[in-house]
């Protein structure tokens, strides 16, 4: 039984709070109730946590987006399975360009000028190769935009 | 993962533990990468998580709040990150009124202390409940209500200078 004397006289603080949030006792509630009719002070407080509670609600405090947890969820499976078939690649390319180089050295028919001019077309275009792939790397981890999508 | 249901759970989990992070770390990329840790850790050990102790929301929000006072933790004691809170703010698809509002109430965010922001962003953003907020940030249940009504408060002041401050001429 709620004492109807102190009603006006008692303001709530936190149990505004509790109010809008659904976690109060039956009781608690009524006393909320009750008091915010007579006490202006508090309906204000009320309508205003109200209010603050519903735009915090409806701000957009993260703006990542579920896809970009859809791939940070795969991304162990993807690294493991990417990071194997890379070194396959690599191993197996390795291998074939040495015995390549190997053959290609030790050819006889094949004359010196020739062999420096063929490497240095191929050691060309190899630099040119890592010095692109480095930039893309470098700009890839510092670009702000790589998530904007079009 | 073994639990089938918990992989679309924890994506769906993932942009309010981003906003939790975010507001730990002051700093949208920071935040990013914890949540990102967070994800990496229950991957590898999906079996920590227990569901007859309790949902999952709560626990995996647990698991990222300790990545953040971990990264806290490594931080030098000057560096200062709550001036770039501004970095998460909405994309271009929201209105520029929207945009303003957000920006404000991010701006009014800053100005509380780490513990006040988080306890609005797990009710108020993510909408738990008292009791799974207690479970986050391992406190008591009854001090939960006393804690957000005075962050409330101190961010309903704020907000208020804030918009008092903006319709000076």
């Amino acid at each position: 039984m709620i004492n109807t004397s102190r009603i006006a006289d008692q303001h709530v603080g936190e149990q505004l709070s509790g109010f809008i949030d659904g976690e109060l006792t039956q009781q608690e509630r009524q006393f909320v109730t009750l008091h915010c009719e007579v006490c202006a002070d508090c309906r204000e407080n009320l309508e205003r946590l109200r209010a603050l509670r519903e735009r915090i609600g409806n701000a957009s405090l993260s703006e990542v987006g579920e896809d970009k947890w859809r791939e940070t969820m795969d991304d162990p499976t993807v690294q493991l399975t990417q990071g194997i078939g890379w070194l396959l690649f690599i191993v197996g390319m390795l291998v074939i360009a040495g015995i390549g180089l190997v053959g290609f050295l030790f050819n006889d028919d094949i004359s010196v000028g020739m062999k420096l001019l063929i490497f240095a077309i191929y050691g060309g275009l190899a630099t040119l190769l890592f010095s692109v792939l480095r930039q893309r790397l470098i700009e890839r981890k510092t670009d702000k935009y790589k998530d904007v999508e079009i | 993962m073994k639990k089938p249901g918990m992989r679309q759970q924890l994506i769906q989990l993932g942009n309010g533990a981003h906003a939790l992070a975010t507001q730990m770390l002051g700093n949208g990329d920071d935040a990013a990468d914890a949540v990102h840790d967070a994800f990496v850790k229950v991957f590898r050990k999906p079996q920590a998580y227990d569901e007859n102790k309790g949902p999952l929301t709560p626990w995996f929000l647990r698991v990222v709040r300790n990545q953040c006072l971990d990264l806290i933790r490594r931080r030098r004691p000057t560096e200062d990150t709550v001036d770039e809170l501004s970095d998460s703010a909405p994309g271009p698809e929201a209105s520029l009124e929207v945009i303003q509002r957000d920006q404000e109430l991010q701006s009014a965010l800053t100005k509380l202390t780490s513990g006040q922001r988080e306890i609005i962003v797990l009710r108020d953003y993510m909408d738990l409940s008292y009791a799974e907020i207690a479970d986050v940030l391992e406190i008591a249940q009854g001090t939960v209500m006393s804690r957000l009504h005075r962050s409330r408060m101190a961010l309903k002041e704020v907000l208020g200078d804030v918009e008092g401050g903006a319709r000076l001429p």
